[in-house]
């Protein structure tokens, strides 16, 4: 139950941190930079190859941008955790659901508009680089990919706000989190069939592919990532509503 | 006028006690001073009646309704609990700025709580290079900002300088004057004594003491007089020829006398009567550290004899 002076209050509090700030902005610099530069140098090799993805290509960099959207909702939780801050807020605001629904709120509804700029900003910009064999934002999946990586990036960062809620600490929750998604899909790629396409980020991560393979669409993939989401955040709020301050 | 009712609140974490099946009211119109000592409660009695923590048993309401349901929180409660609880990283007058619009209150009461409380010239300053005096003042103007019926201020003269006690003695003195209800805890005995009326004490998470600071330190004290003299020698006779228990003061100049069990009244007469110049005489009171001492002493001597629940496991 988020209130709109709670979550204005959720918003000046986010942009009064330079850390919270800070793994704002680095979002669409991670993902459209890293994309750019894939798309500038790796292209003259990958183009020849048959399973060549000029979409996939230009949202190379989502994989590290949502490490700073997984910050991001982090930060959300763990600034409170420090010295009991928490109290402060919920003194001031102490209908638990109103605070808990209001950083929820914040942290969604600022995490996609970054998010939105970064999507349609990496698939012009990638496309352009990779130049002849680039798509439009008519093509297929194109215009898909661009909402969908928006989308994705603020469910991530909510993902990680419920879990360092209910964890009550931010480094357990990056400590774990970063590892799981960035790491697991490189060690275990048989993963990526099979149960692994499953995982929030490889089932959210379909829609910047044209033309993915698998059981699961596109859409029915940021549907599993969502679903993730919601029992993060569920959890989190179990946390928040029972636990002492 | 808000009134605080607590009734038979308990709370237990893991295996100790904190609070233990508390009663008491805190009124309108006078400030309570919250004693014990370190670890009886108080905190954590504070932390139940904000909702922040819950109750094993029993219940802590304002004005009937528990906090943690209040849809007007700040005009209706301030409080302070920790002045570490402020982010380091967040400027004084952002952090007040949240905190007002949080509650829909105007951005101008920032300004005006960063002026009263002495903070303004580092209201741009992130809060991390403040000293603990300065956190203080944060917290106190975080707790006015709505203009509460009601303050819960957990040692807010911890680090403060004497000049910010004065302030804070006044303030809390005229908030009660308004008709406001005003609990306050604090280590500093001579600083409680002059700014509470009532008192409320605590010793291991027990209710102690719940009466008027005046009648606490009346039933604790025996009455004492002191008095100086030019003859001391003769008043002493003749105090103890009527059968009064005379002693040497001990200021060393041989001219004061303390007398157990009498009033200045019944002193100044007999030297009146006996034609003894008198230079000085006074009731003497004891101090409200003497008797809260005293107090806790009785309650650790009780307490010593007796098997702790829990201690054999």
């Amino acid at each position: 139950m988020p209130s709109l002076t709670v979550v204005h209050s959720e918003w000046i509090k986010m942009r009064s941190l330079r850390s919270m700030v800070g793994s704002l902005v680095a979002m669409p610099l991670l993902t459209v930079g890293l994309s750019a530069l894939v798309c500038f140098f790796v292209k003259p090799a990958k183009i020849e190859s048959p399973d060549f993805d000029p979409l996939e290509l230009s949202f190379y960099g989502l994989t590290f941008g949502q490490v700073a959207a997984i910050s991001f909702g982090t930060l959300v939780f763990s600034q409170e955790f420090h010295h009991s801050g928490l109290r402060v807020w919920l003194s001031a605001v102490p209908r638990r659901g109103v605070l808990y629904g209001s950083k929820m709120a914040m942290t969604g509804s600022v995490v996609l508009a970054v998010g939105l700029l970064s999507g349609f900003t990496t698939l012009l910009l990638g496309q352009a680089l990779i130049g002849e064999a680039g798509i439009g934002i008519t093509d297929t999946g194109a215009l898909r990919a661009a909402v969908g990586s928006g989308i994705y990036l603020a469910l991530m960062a909510l993902f990680a706000a419920g879990l360092t809620a209910l964890l009550r600490s931010g480094v357990a929750v990056l400590g774990v989190l970063i590892p799981f998604l960035l790491l697991v899909p490189f060690i275990f790629t048989d993963l990526a069939s099979g149960v692994g396409k499953y995982l929030p980020n490889r089932a959210g991560q379909l829609l910047a592919q044209q033309d993915p393979q698998g059981p699961i669409g596109p859409w029915a993939g940021l549907g599993v990532t969502a679903l993730w989401v919601g029992a993060a955040v569920l959890a989190g709020w179990f946390a928040i509503s029972r636990r002492d301050a | 006028m808000s009134i605080i009712e607590i009734r038979g609140l308990t709370k237990d974490y893991s295996k100790t006690r904190a609070v233990d099946e508390l009663t008491f009211d805190v009124h309108p119109g006078r400030v309570t001073g919250f004693l014990g000592p370190n670890g009886a409660g108080k905190s954590t009695t504070m932390r139940l009646v904000l909702g922040l923590d819950r109750p094993t048993a029993g219940s802590a309401t304002i004005d009937g309704r528990p906090f943690a349901s209040s849809e007007t929180p700040q005009r209706q409660v301030g409080a302070l609990l920790d002045p570490q609880a402020p982010h380091g990283g967040r400027t004084a007058r952002n952090h007040l700025l949240a905190l007002a619009v949080s509650n829909g209150l105007p951005a101008s009461r920032v300004g005006q709580m960063l002026e009263q409380t002495g903070i303004a010239a580092a209201g741009n300053q992130r809060v991390r290079s403040f000293s603990l005096g300065m956190r203080q003042r944060l917290g106190i103007a975080a707790a006015l900002l709505g203009d509460p019926a009601v303050l819960l201020l957990d040692e807010p003269t911890n680090g403060l300088d004497p000049e910010g006690v004065n302030w804070l003695r006044e303030m809390l003195r005229e908030f009660a004057r308004q008709g406001r209800t005003v609990l306050v805890s604090s280590h500093l005995m001579s600083e409680t004594a002059v700014t509470v009326d009532h008192l409320v004490i605590l010793g291991r998470g027990r209710l102690l003491v719940d009466q008027p600071m005046r009648e606490f330190i009346d039933s604790r004290s025996t009455p004492r007089v002191r008095v100086r003299s030019t003859e001391p020698g003769r008043l002493r006779t003749e105090l103890a020829a009527r059968g009064f228990v005379v002693d040497d003061a001990g200021d060393g100049d041989h001219q004061t006398l303390t007398v157990e069990g009498a009033k200045a009244d019944v002193i100044g007469g007999i030297a009146a009567q006996e034609g003894i110049p008198l230079l000085e005489l006074a009731d003497q009171q004891v101090s409200l550290e003497r008797a809260y001492l005293d107090l806790t002493a009785d309650e650790a001597e009780f307490t010593a004899g007796s098997p702790i629940a829990g201690s054999r496991a």
